[in-house]
Protein backbone atom coordinates (compact mmCIF):
# COMPACT_ATOMS: atom_id res chain seq x y z
CA UNK A 1 0.00 0.00 0.00
CA UNK A 2 2.32 2.39 0.85
CA UNK A 3 4.62 1.39 -1.82
CA UNK A 4 2.02 2.02 -4.48
CA UNK A 5 1.65 5.58 -2.58
CA UNK A 6 5.38 6.10 -3.06
CA UNK A 7 5.04 4.92 -6.53
CA UNK A 8 2.03 7.38 -7.32
CA UNK A 9 3.85 10.26 -6.33
CA UNK A 10 6.62 9.58 -8.19
CA UNK A 11 4.92 9.42 -11.30
CA UNK A 12 2.97 12.40 -10.37
CA UNK A 13 5.96 14.70 -9.85
CA UNK A 14 7.11 13.16 -13.37
CA UNK A 15 3.76 13.70 -14.91
CA UNK A 16 3.35 17.69 -12.73
CA UNK A 17 6.97 18.18 -14.74
CA UNK A 18 5.54 17.80 -18.39
CA UNK A 19 3.06 20.12 -17.72
CA UNK A 20 0.16 18.51 -16.24
CA UNK A 21 -1.94 19.98 -12.80
CA UNK A 22 -2.42 18.04 -9.56
CA UNK A 23 -6.00 17.79 -10.50
CA UNK A 24 -4.70 16.01 -13.83
CA UNK A 25 -2.52 13.66 -12.25
CA UNK A 26 -4.75 12.29 -9.49
CA UNK A 27 -7.69 11.81 -11.74
CA UNK A 28 -5.53 9.59 -13.91
CA UNK A 29 -4.04 7.83 -10.80
CA UNK A 30 -7.58 8.31 -8.96
CA UNK A 31 -8.68 4.19 -9.20
CA UNK A 32 -5.12 2.93 -8.30
CA UNK A 33 -4.66 5.75 -5.49
CA UNK A 34 -7.60 3.53 -3.37
CA UNK A 35 -7.96 6.40 -1.20
CA UNK A 36 -4.57 8.15 -0.97
CA UNK A 37 -5.54 11.10 -3.72
CA UNK A 38 -6.03 12.97 0.11
CA UNK A 39 -2.81 11.86 0.97
CA UNK A 40 -1.21 12.91 -2.21
CA UNK A 41 -2.51 16.46 -2.67
CA UNK A 42 -0.42 18.58 -0.12
CA UNK A 43 2.31 16.62 -0.47
CA UNK A 44 2.38 17.62 -4.56
CA UNK A 45 1.13 20.96 -3.17
CA UNK A 46 4.20 20.81 -1.20
CA UNK A 47 6.52 19.62 -4.30
CA UNK A 48 4.88 22.55 -6.35
CA UNK A 49 6.39 25.43 -3.74
CA UNK A 50 9.85 23.39 -3.64
CA UNK A 51 9.71 23.47 -7.60
CA UNK A 52 9.59 27.16 -7.38
CA UNK A 53 11.93 28.09 -4.39
CA UNK A 54 14.76 30.01 -5.82
CA UNK A 55 18.05 28.41 -7.79
CA UNK A 56 20.84 30.07 -6.06
CA UNK A 57 23.41 31.04 -8.23
CA UNK A 58 26.78 31.34 -7.08
CA UNK A 59 28.41 35.11 -7.16
CA UNK A 60 31.00 35.04 -10.28
CA UNK A 61 33.75 36.07 -7.46
CA UNK A 62 33.47 33.13 -5.83
CA UNK A 63 33.46 31.06 -8.99
CA UNK A 64 36.22 32.91 -10.31
CA UNK A 65 38.46 32.59 -7.11
CA UNK A 66 38.32 29.13 -6.76
CA UNK A 67 38.81 28.55 -10.53
CA UNK A 68 42.51 30.56 -9.31
CA UNK A 69 43.16 28.50 -6.28
CA UNK A 70 42.64 25.18 -8.27
CA UNK A 71 44.70 26.97 -11.29
CA UNK A 72 47.52 27.74 -8.77
CA UNK A 73 47.24 23.98 -7.74
CA UNK A 74 47.12 22.54 -10.99
CA UNK A 75 50.27 24.53 -11.50
CA UNK A 76 51.92 23.35 -8.87
CA UNK A 77 51.13 19.77 -9.39
CA UNK A 78 52.36 20.05 -12.71
CA UNK A 79 55.59 21.60 -11.38
CA UNK A 80 55.30 18.60 -8.77
CA UNK A 81 55.39 15.98 -11.44
CA UNK A 82 57.52 17.28 -13.85
CA UNK A 83 59.76 17.57 -10.25
CA UNK A 84 59.07 14.04 -9.10
CA UNK A 85 60.42 12.57 -13.07
CA UNK A 86 63.26 14.11 -13.09
CA UNK A 87 64.15 12.65 -9.42
CA UNK A 88 62.62 9.39 -10.52
CA UNK A 89 64.93 9.53 -13.75
CA UNK A 90 68.26 10.94 -10.85
CA UNK A 91 67.38 7.50 -9.46
CA UNK A 92 67.18 5.10 -11.81
CA UNK A 93 70.92 6.97 -12.70
CA UNK A 94 71.81 6.09 -9.74
CA UNK A 95 70.85 2.92 -9.10
CA UNK A 96 73.12 1.99 -11.79
CA UNK A 97 76.05 3.56 -9.61
CA UNK A 98 74.76 2.80 -6.32
CA UNK A 99 76.64 -0.68 -6.54
CA UNK A 100 80.10 1.33 -7.19
CA UNK A 101 79.03 3.62 -4.28
CA UNK A 102 79.20 1.04 -1.81
CA UNK A 103 82.55 1.36 0.10
CA UNK A 104 83.94 -2.11 -0.22
CA UNK A 105 83.31 -2.01 -3.95
CA UNK A 106 84.30 1.74 -4.70
CA UNK A 107 87.33 0.28 -2.66
CA UNK A 108 88.05 -2.80 -5.04
CA UNK A 109 87.31 -0.52 -8.10
CA UNK A 110 90.11 2.03 -6.84
CA UNK A 111 92.21 -0.69 -6.50
CA UNK A 112 91.96 -2.53 -9.53
CA UNK A 113 91.95 1.39 -11.37
CA UNK A 114 95.67 2.12 -9.54
CA UNK A 115 96.82 -1.28 -10.32
CA UNK A 116 95.66 -0.82 -13.73
CA UNK A 117 97.88 2.41 -14.16
CA UNK A 118 100.67 1.54 -12.39
CA UNK A 119 100.63 -1.99 -14.87
CA UNK A 120 100.49 0.44 -17.98
CA UNK A 121 102.59 2.76 -17.09
CA UNK A 122 105.12 0.22 -15.93
CA UNK A 123 104.77 -1.98 -19.09
CA UNK A 124 105.39 1.36 -20.86
CA UNK A 125 109.27 1.96 -18.93
CA UNK A 126 109.83 -1.41 -19.06
CA UNK A 127 109.86 -1.34 -22.90
CA UNK A 128 113.27 0.21 -23.41
CA UNK A 129 114.53 -2.48 -19.88
CA UNK A 130 117.39 -5.54 -21.10
CA UNK A 131 118.13 -8.26 -19.27
CA UNK A 132 119.39 -7.20 -15.64
CA UNK A 133 116.64 -4.68 -15.54
CA UNK A 134 113.88 -4.71 -13.04
CA UNK A 135 111.34 -3.99 -15.14
CA UNK A 136 112.45 -6.66 -18.03
CA UNK A 137 110.82 -9.93 -16.38
CA UNK A 138 107.73 -7.54 -17.01
CA UNK A 139 108.55 -6.70 -20.14
CA UNK A 140 108.69 -10.43 -21.73
CA UNK A 141 105.24 -10.97 -19.84
CA UNK A 142 104.05 -7.92 -21.59
CA UNK A 143 104.91 -9.38 -24.99
CA UNK A 144 103.65 -12.96 -24.15
CA UNK A 145 100.29 -11.26 -23.14
CA UNK A 146 100.34 -9.04 -26.17
CA UNK A 147 101.10 -12.46 -28.16
CA UNK A 148 98.75 -14.23 -26.30
CA UNK A 149 95.74 -11.50 -26.99
CA UNK A 150 96.87 -12.12 -30.94
CA UNK A 151 94.50 -14.31 -33.05
CA UNK A 152 95.37 -12.99 -36.27
CA UNK A 153 98.27 -15.44 -37.61
CA UNK A 154 99.82 -12.35 -39.96
CA UNK A 155 100.15 -10.26 -36.76
CA UNK A 156 101.60 -13.07 -34.53
CA UNK A 157 104.01 -13.58 -37.08
CA UNK A 158 104.31 -9.75 -37.28
CA UNK A 159 104.85 -9.62 -33.38
CA UNK A 160 107.59 -12.67 -33.69
CA UNK A 161 109.75 -10.30 -35.99
CA UNK A 162 108.95 -7.27 -33.55
CA UNK A 163 110.44 -9.85 -30.33
CA UNK A 164 113.62 -10.70 -32.61
CA UNK A 165 114.47 -7.53 -33.18
CA UNK A 166 113.95 -6.40 -29.54
CA UNK A 167 115.98 -9.55 -28.65
CA UNK A 168 118.28 -7.84 -31.21
CA UNK A 169 118.49 -4.17 -29.81
CA UNK A 170 118.66 -5.87 -26.13
CA UNK A 171 121.63 -8.21 -26.90
CA UNK A 172 123.46 -4.81 -28.77
CA UNK A 173 122.32 -2.53 -25.62
CA UNK A 174 123.70 -5.26 -23.07
CA UNK A 175 127.46 -5.86 -25.32
CA UNK A 176 127.68 -1.97 -25.28
CA UNK A 177 127.38 -2.41 -21.36
CA UNK A 178 129.54 -4.94 -20.36
CA UNK A 179 130.90 -5.90 -23.69
CA UNK A 180 130.13 -9.40 -23.54
CA UNK A 181 127.60 -11.30 -25.97
CA UNK A 182 124.83 -12.69 -24.69
CA UNK A 183 123.96 -15.59 -26.58
CA UNK A 184 120.97 -16.58 -24.36
CA UNK A 185 119.46 -13.13 -26.54
CA UNK A 186 121.34 -13.89 -29.86
CA UNK A 187 119.61 -17.52 -29.56
CA UNK A 188 115.96 -16.38 -29.00
CA UNK A 189 116.38 -13.49 -31.49
CA UNK A 190 117.01 -16.28 -34.02
CA UNK A 191 114.41 -18.41 -32.56
CA UNK A 192 111.92 -15.70 -32.97
CA UNK A 193 112.83 -15.31 -36.29
CA UNK A 194 112.51 -18.62 -37.35
CA UNK A 195 108.92 -19.14 -35.33
CA UNK A 196 107.46 -15.51 -37.04
CA UNK A 197 107.51 -18.03 -39.90
CA UNK A 198 107.19 -21.60 -38.68
CA UNK A 199 104.37 -20.72 -35.93
CA UNK A 200 101.93 -18.97 -37.98
CA UNK A 201 99.87 -19.91 -41.13
CA UNK A 202 99.75 -16.82 -43.45
CA UNK A 203 97.86 -16.62 -46.23
CA UNK A 204 99.46 -17.19 -49.58
CA UNK A 205 98.33 -13.79 -51.19
CA UNK A 206 100.41 -11.58 -48.38
CA UNK A 207 103.15 -15.00 -47.11
CA UNK A 208 105.40 -13.74 -49.88
CA UNK A 209 105.59 -9.53 -49.17
CA UNK A 210 105.71 -11.01 -45.12
CA UNK A 211 108.69 -13.52 -46.82
CA UNK A 212 110.21 -10.09 -47.74
CA UNK A 213 109.99 -8.38 -44.63
CA UNK A 214 111.39 -11.26 -42.47
CA UNK A 215 114.55 -11.69 -45.53
CA UNK A 216 115.41 -7.49 -44.51
CA UNK A 217 115.28 -8.50 -40.82
CA UNK A 218 117.44 -11.35 -41.19
CA UNK A 219 119.97 -9.28 -43.39
CA UNK A 220 119.73 -6.57 -40.82
CA UNK A 221 120.70 -9.33 -37.92
CA UNK A 222 123.37 -10.45 -40.25
CA UNK A 223 124.91 -6.72 -40.56
CA UNK A 224 124.79 -6.48 -37.11
CA UNK A 225 126.29 -9.71 -36.44
CA UNK A 226 129.04 -8.97 -38.50
CA UNK A 227 129.75 -5.67 -36.76
CA UNK A 228 130.04 -7.19 -33.59
CA UNK A 229 132.19 -10.11 -34.64
CA UNK A 230 135.14 -8.03 -33.83
CA UNK A 231 134.60 -7.16 -31.31
CA UNK A 232 133.46 -10.38 -29.27
CA UNK A 233 136.11 -12.57 -27.71
CA UNK A 234 137.19 -15.86 -28.90
CA UNK A 235 135.11 -18.07 -27.37
CA UNK A 236 131.67 -16.15 -28.58
CA UNK A 237 133.35 -15.52 -31.92
CA UNK A 238 132.61 -19.08 -32.89
CA UNK A 239 129.05 -18.57 -32.03
CA UNK A 240 128.40 -15.20 -33.79
CA UNK A 241 130.17 -16.64 -36.90
CA UNK A 242 127.83 -19.94 -36.73
CA UNK A 243 124.66 -17.14 -36.36
CA UNK A 244 125.94 -15.24 -38.99
CA UNK A 245 126.13 -18.62 -40.85
CA UNK A 246 122.67 -19.39 -40.12
CA UNK A 247 121.80 -15.94 -41.06
CA UNK A 248 123.11 -16.02 -44.60
CA UNK A 249 121.74 -19.56 -44.94
CA UNK A 250 118.52 -18.39 -43.89
CA UNK A 251 118.44 -15.42 -46.49
CA UNK A 252 119.58 -17.93 -49.11
CA UNK A 253 116.72 -20.01 -49.25
CA UNK A 254 114.48 -16.94 -48.30
CA UNK A 255 115.62 -15.16 -51.65
CA UNK A 256 114.83 -18.73 -53.62
CA UNK A 257 111.94 -19.32 -52.19
CA UNK A 258 110.61 -15.75 -53.21
CA UNK A 259 112.14 -16.65 -56.75
CA UNK A 260 111.16 -19.36 -57.38
CA UNK A 261 107.77 -19.96 -55.48
CA UNK A 262 105.87 -21.73 -57.49
CA UNK A 263 108.13 -24.21 -59.12
CA UNK A 264 110.57 -25.33 -56.35
CA UNK A 265 109.28 -27.61 -53.40
CA UNK A 266 109.75 -25.40 -50.29
CA UNK A 267 110.43 -28.41 -48.28
CA UNK A 268 113.18 -29.93 -50.06
CA UNK A 269 114.93 -26.47 -50.29
CA UNK A 270 113.95 -25.43 -46.30
CA UNK A 271 117.44 -24.87 -44.28
CA UNK A 272 118.00 -27.66 -41.46
CA UNK A 273 119.79 -26.91 -38.34
CA UNK A 274 122.76 -25.99 -40.85
CA UNK A 275 120.89 -24.33 -43.18
CA UNK A 276 121.16 -26.48 -45.40
CA UNK A 277 117.55 -27.41 -46.74
CA UNK A 278 115.58 -30.61 -45.67
CA UNK A 279 114.43 -33.80 -47.06
CA UNK A 280 110.92 -34.98 -46.16
CA UNK A 281 108.36 -36.92 -47.55
CA UNK A 282 106.40 -35.89 -50.53
CA UNK A 283 103.34 -36.37 -48.51
CA UNK A 284 104.41 -33.81 -45.44
CA UNK A 285 106.27 -31.30 -48.00
CA UNK A 286 102.99 -28.53 -48.50
CA UNK A 287 102.04 -28.62 -44.60
CA UNK A 288 105.92 -27.78 -43.81
CA UNK A 289 106.20 -25.45 -46.50
CA UNK A 290 107.45 -22.96 -44.23
CA UNK A 291 109.35 -25.08 -42.22
CA UNK A 292 113.29 -23.86 -41.17
CA UNK A 293 114.35 -26.70 -39.28
CA UNK A 294 115.01 -26.90 -35.56
CA UNK A 295 116.59 -23.70 -35.19
CA UNK A 296 119.50 -22.37 -32.89
CA UNK A 297 119.49 -25.92 -30.84
CA UNK A 298 123.33 -25.50 -31.81
CA UNK A 299 123.54 -22.73 -29.14
CA UNK A 300 121.94 -25.03 -26.31
CA UNK B 1 6.14 26.73 -12.27
CA UNK B 2 9.47 26.26 -12.49
CA UNK B 3 9.47 21.82 -12.84
CA UNK B 4 12.45 21.78 -15.61
CA UNK B 5 14.27 24.54 -14.73
CA UNK B 6 17.83 22.41 -13.26
CA UNK B 7 18.88 20.43 -15.67
CA UNK B 8 22.39 19.02 -17.03
CA UNK B 9 23.76 21.76 -19.09
CA UNK B 10 26.35 18.63 -20.04
CA UNK B 11 25.86 15.68 -21.56
CA UNK B 12 27.02 12.20 -20.73
CA UNK B 13 29.48 12.15 -23.52
CA UNK B 14 30.84 15.83 -22.94
CA UNK B 15 31.31 15.34 -19.45
CA UNK B 16 33.51 11.88 -20.13
CA UNK B 17 35.29 13.98 -22.80
CA UNK B 18 36.21 16.91 -20.24
CA UNK B 19 36.58 14.25 -17.40
CA UNK B 20 39.39 12.65 -19.62
CA UNK B 21 40.93 15.57 -20.27
CA UNK B 22 40.89 17.07 -16.35
CA UNK B 23 42.54 13.60 -15.29
CA UNK B 24 45.63 14.41 -17.72
CA UNK B 25 45.51 17.78 -15.76
CA UNK B 26 44.01 20.14 -19.09
CA UNK B 27 43.61 23.36 -17.64
CA UNK B 28 41.09 24.00 -19.47
CA UNK B 29 38.91 21.28 -19.61
CA UNK B 30 39.29 21.41 -15.57
CA UNK B 31 38.31 25.18 -15.35
CA UNK B 32 35.16 24.34 -17.70
CA UNK B 33 34.19 21.18 -15.42
CA UNK B 34 35.07 23.71 -12.42
CA UNK B 35 32.61 26.17 -13.55
CA UNK B 36 29.68 23.44 -14.45
CA UNK B 37 29.75 21.74 -11.16
CA UNK B 38 30.25 24.88 -9.14
CA UNK B 39 26.79 25.94 -9.34
CA UNK B 40 25.19 22.44 -8.62
CA UNK B 41 27.57 21.92 -5.72
CA UNK B 42 26.75 25.76 -4.82
CA UNK B 43 23.15 24.84 -5.19
CA UNK B 44 23.04 21.52 -3.10
CA UNK B 45 24.91 23.07 -0.38
CA UNK B 46 23.04 26.36 -0.32
CA UNK B 47 20.20 24.61 1.00
CA UNK B 48 22.01 22.80 3.62
CA UNK B 49 24.12 25.06 5.57
CA UNK B 50 23.39 28.44 7.50
CA UNK B 51 25.03 31.30 5.27
CA UNK B 52 25.78 32.30 1.17
CA UNK B 53 30.11 32.33 2.78
CA UNK B 54 29.66 29.01 4.16
CA UNK B 55 28.01 27.75 1.12
CA UNK B 56 30.84 29.45 -1.26
CA UNK B 57 33.48 28.34 0.96
CA UNK B 58 32.39 24.64 1.22
CA UNK B 59 31.44 24.20 -2.50
CA UNK B 60 35.22 25.64 -3.39
CA UNK B 61 36.37 22.90 -1.16
CA UNK B 62 34.28 20.75 -2.90
CA UNK B 63 36.17 21.48 -6.49
CA UNK B 64 38.88 22.20 -5.17
CA UNK B 65 38.72 17.92 -3.84
CA UNK B 66 37.20 16.99 -7.02
CA UNK B 67 40.17 18.07 -9.14
CA UNK B 68 42.82 16.87 -6.55
CA UNK B 69 41.48 13.51 -6.88
CA UNK B 70 39.78 13.17 -10.17
CA UNK B 71 42.89 10.81 -11.43
CA UNK B 72 41.52 8.12 -8.93
CA UNK B 73 37.72 9.11 -9.64
CA UNK B 74 35.81 5.44 -10.43
CA UNK B 75 32.15 4.88 -10.92
CA UNK B 76 29.58 7.57 -10.93
CA UNK B 77 30.80 11.00 -11.22
CA UNK B 78 28.19 12.77 -10.13
CA UNK B 79 27.39 10.52 -7.24
CA UNK B 80 31.05 11.31 -6.21
CA UNK B 81 30.89 14.58 -6.07
CA UNK B 82 27.50 14.90 -4.32
CA UNK B 83 28.72 12.38 -1.59
CA UNK B 84 32.37 14.86 -1.15
CA UNK B 85 29.62 17.38 -0.82
CA UNK B 86 27.59 15.61 2.10
CA UNK B 87 31.36 14.77 3.36
CA UNK B 88 32.51 18.15 3.73
CA UNK B 89 29.05 19.58 5.46
CA UNK B 90 28.46 17.06 7.87
CA UNK B 91 32.18 18.11 8.87
CA UNK B 92 31.42 21.55 8.21
CA UNK B 93 28.38 20.95 11.36
CA UNK B 94 30.49 18.34 13.29
CA UNK B 95 32.86 21.62 13.59
CA UNK B 96 30.39 24.80 14.51
CA UNK B 97 28.03 21.98 16.63
CA UNK B 98 25.08 24.61 15.50
CA UNK B 99 23.41 22.27 12.98
CA UNK B 100 19.62 21.99 14.57
CA UNK B 101 19.36 25.39 17.31
CA UNK B 102 20.62 28.12 14.71
CA UNK B 103 18.32 29.50 12.32
CA UNK B 104 19.14 30.12 8.73
CA UNK B 105 20.26 33.41 7.70
CA UNK B 106 18.48 32.78 4.55
CA UNK B 107 20.18 35.55 2.63
CA UNK B 108 18.90 34.81 -0.48
CA UNK B 109 14.98 35.11 0.38
CA UNK B 110 15.14 38.37 2.12
CA UNK B 111 17.35 39.69 -0.34
CA UNK B 112 14.30 38.63 -2.66
CA UNK B 113 12.69 40.32 -0.38
CA UNK B 114 14.18 43.40 -1.08
CA UNK B 115 13.59 43.33 -5.05
CA UNK B 116 10.25 43.41 -4.12
CA UNK B 117 9.18 40.22 -4.83
CA UNK B 118 5.73 39.22 -3.41
CA UNK B 119 6.49 39.22 0.51
CA UNK B 120 3.62 36.04 1.45
CA UNK B 121 5.18 33.43 -1.33
CA UNK B 122 8.51 34.01 -0.04
CA UNK B 123 7.92 33.99 3.34
CA UNK B 124 6.88 30.87 2.79
CA UNK B 125 9.66 30.04 0.92
CA UNK B 126 12.01 31.09 3.92
CA UNK B 127 9.74 28.58 6.24
CA UNK B 128 9.76 25.63 3.79
CA UNK B 129 13.12 26.50 4.11
CA UNK B 130 13.91 25.85 7.59
CA UNK B 131 11.79 22.81 7.96
CA UNK B 132 13.96 21.69 4.87
CA UNK B 133 16.53 22.07 7.67
CA UNK B 134 15.05 19.87 9.68
CA UNK B 135 14.91 16.78 7.43
CA UNK B 136 17.53 13.84 8.00
CA UNK B 137 20.64 14.41 5.46
CA UNK B 138 19.39 11.33 3.37
CA UNK B 139 16.41 13.24 2.89
CA UNK B 140 17.58 16.60 2.36
CA UNK B 141 19.72 15.25 -0.45
CA UNK B 142 16.95 13.46 -2.11
CA UNK B 143 14.80 16.71 -1.76
CA UNK B 144 17.81 19.07 -3.25
CA UNK B 145 18.42 16.61 -5.83
CA UNK B 146 15.12 16.26 -6.72
CA UNK B 147 13.38 19.45 -6.41
CA UNK B 148 16.35 22.11 -6.87
CA UNK B 149 19.08 20.56 -8.98
CA UNK B 150 15.61 18.82 -10.85
CA UNK B 151 17.51 15.01 -11.27
CA UNK B 152 15.08 12.23 -12.01
CA UNK B 153 14.62 9.25 -9.32
CA UNK B 154 16.89 6.53 -11.34
CA UNK B 155 19.39 9.82 -11.40
CA UNK B 156 19.25 10.80 -8.10
CA UNK B 157 19.21 6.26 -7.44
CA UNK B 158 22.72 6.14 -9.26
CA UNK B 159 23.92 9.86 -7.40
CA UNK B 160 23.52 7.96 -3.76
CA UNK B 161 24.15 4.36 -4.52
CA UNK B 162 20.62 3.15 -4.49
CA UNK B 163 17.63 1.88 -5.59
CA UNK B 164 14.73 3.87 -6.96
CA UNK B 165 12.68 2.14 -4.56
CA UNK B 166 14.23 3.41 -2.27
CA UNK B 167 14.80 6.80 -3.62
CA UNK B 168 10.84 7.02 -3.79
CA UNK B 169 10.18 5.85 0.06
CA UNK B 170 13.14 8.97 1.31
CA UNK B 171 11.04 11.28 -1.35
CA UNK B 172 7.63 10.23 0.07
CA UNK B 173 8.96 10.58 3.82
CA UNK B 174 10.59 13.77 3.42
CA UNK B 175 7.75 15.47 1.97
CA UNK B 176 5.37 13.93 4.74
CA UNK B 177 7.82 15.41 6.98
CA UNK B 178 7.78 18.63 5.15
CA UNK B 179 4.38 18.74 5.16
CA UNK B 180 3.84 17.91 9.24
CA UNK B 181 6.26 20.60 9.79
CA UNK B 182 4.76 23.28 7.75
CA UNK B 183 0.91 21.76 9.61
CA UNK B 184 2.95 22.13 12.64
CA UNK B 185 4.12 25.52 12.17
CA UNK B 186 0.55 26.91 11.51
CA UNK B 187 -1.11 25.45 14.62
CA UNK B 188 1.56 27.33 15.88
Amino acid sequence: MEQDIELLLDNCINEMRNGKSIDECLAKYSQSATGGAGQLRPLLQLVQQLEILPKPEPAPEAISGTLINIGHHIAQRSMTSEKLTAVEKLQKKSSIFNIIRRPKIAWAFSAAFLFLVVLFSAATISANSVPGDILYPLKLATEKVKFLLTFNSEKKAELRLTFSDKRLQEMIAVFQQSGKLDTTLLKEMLDEAKLALEETKIPSDTASVFVTKLSHVNAYQKDVLEKIRPQVNLSSRKIVDEAINMCDMRGRWMRRMMNEENEISPDSSAPDSTGSPQQMPRSKQKSNRWQWGPGCDWMK
Amino acid sequence: MNLTSAKKDLDDEELLQLLERARVNDSKAIGILCSHLYSKIYRFIYYRVNAVEDAEDLTSEVCFRVIKSIQNQKGSFYAWIFRIASNLINDHYRRRSVRSNVEPAGDLIEEMIDKGNKQNELLEQKELRQSLKKLTDEQQEVVVLKFIEGYETDEIADMLGKSSGAIRAIQFRALTALRNNFIKKEVD
